[in-house]
């Protein structure tokens, strides 16, 4: 199926959650946040949360500077 | 009621029908706390200062370095060496001497922050590492006290607020749940000026709309800014129901 990671496409295998796409995309756990379709998914939800086709997801980074 | 000084110094408020009299005494008789004095700590309070906040209390426990000039624009060289609450205040006070500022001039413990909260109103978070930000997000939570956080490094910026006066608002710590600092600072990634300020610039602009009772887009809400573009991106926060900071609230 075909998603989108930070606005660039990426065909990826059916049933994958978050947790498993990070992992997969070699993506620190720690520190990293990930909306699906502009809403945040918690952190105590990756492991559940399955991606679907045409979602669009964001990754980003905790930043803490100021 | 606003003295004739006052009718005079806020005219430009006075005109706007969002902010208007009521408005005006509404964030004269406003009390914030802003914690942290550097790249979005300066621009913050400088502009809450002066659209009339009539109580701002400032905390941080650094002092001004020669690195810190390239942003935080409260700062002058021949501050250097000197508390930054100090100079700050000594600056809003310049700016506008009809309001009240306090320094703490200490990194708060949990304790302290937690007393502070009894006399705020409304929070801005302009600290710049992980284990602070979970603190102060911690207090809040449990003192109900409505929180803005921004943050920025390199060309990015984050921007967040969370009405913990609300029961159903969600937090930091739904967001971020870890407080380990592998998180990325100024120090260790850079930053550009204007990023960190337009930030800091937002932040005190959510904290007179909140005053003045405009309505906030941006509730249970992180903004991301992309300095190299200037796009925002929204995202909603939903509260985490396993949240082990405001699940009981």
């Amino acid at each position: 199926m075909k998603i989108q990671v930070n606005e660039q496409p990426l065909a990826l295998a059916e049933n994958m959650t978050v947790e498993q796409l990070l992992v997969h995309l070699d993506k620190p756990l720690i520190g990293s946040a990930v909306a699906v379709n502009q809403e945040i998914i918690s952190r105590s939800n990756w492991a559940e949360h399955i991606i679907n086709e045409g979602d669009n997801i964001s990754l980003f980074q905790a930043i803490a500077g100021g | 009621m606003l003295n004739d000084d006052e009718l005079l110094r806020y005219s430009r408020h006075l005109l706007l029908d969002d902010v208007g009299e009521a408005g005006q005494q509404a964030l004269k008789n406003a009390k914030v706390l802003i914690i942290g004095m550097g790249g979005l700590g300066s621009p913050a309070s400088l502009y809450l200062a002066a659209a009339g906040i009539g109580h701002l209390v400032l905390s941080d426990f650094d002092k001004i370095e020669v690195s810190n000039l390239q942003r935080q624009i409260t700062y002058q060289s021949d501050d250097i060496g000197e508390a930054k609450v100090e100079v700050t205040k000594r600056k809003l006070q310049q700016i506008n001497p009809e309001i009240k500022v306090r320094s703490i001039n200490k990194k708060m413990p949990e304790q302290q922050l937690t007393m502070e909260l009894t006399m705020a109103d409304l929070v801005l978070d302009c600290t710049d590492n992980m284990a602070s930000r979970q603190m102060i997000n911690k207090a809040c939570v449990n003192a109900k006290v409505p929180l803005i956080v921004g943050a920025a490094i390199r060309l990015e910026g984050q921007l967040m607020f969370f009405d913990h006066s609300q029961a159903d608002s969600s937090c930091y710590h739904c967001l971020f749940p870890n407080s380990e600092e592998q998180t990325l600072n100024c120090s260790n990634s850079g930053i550009i000026g204007p990023v960190v300020g337009t930030i800091g610039t937002l932040q005190a602009l959510e904290a007179i709309k909140y005053f003045v009772g405009l309505p906030s887009g941006i509730k249970n809400k992180l903004k991301l800014f992309d300095g190299k573009t200037l796009d925002w991106q929204t995202f909603t926060i939903n509260k985490d129901p396993q949240c082990s900071v405001c699940r009981k609230h």
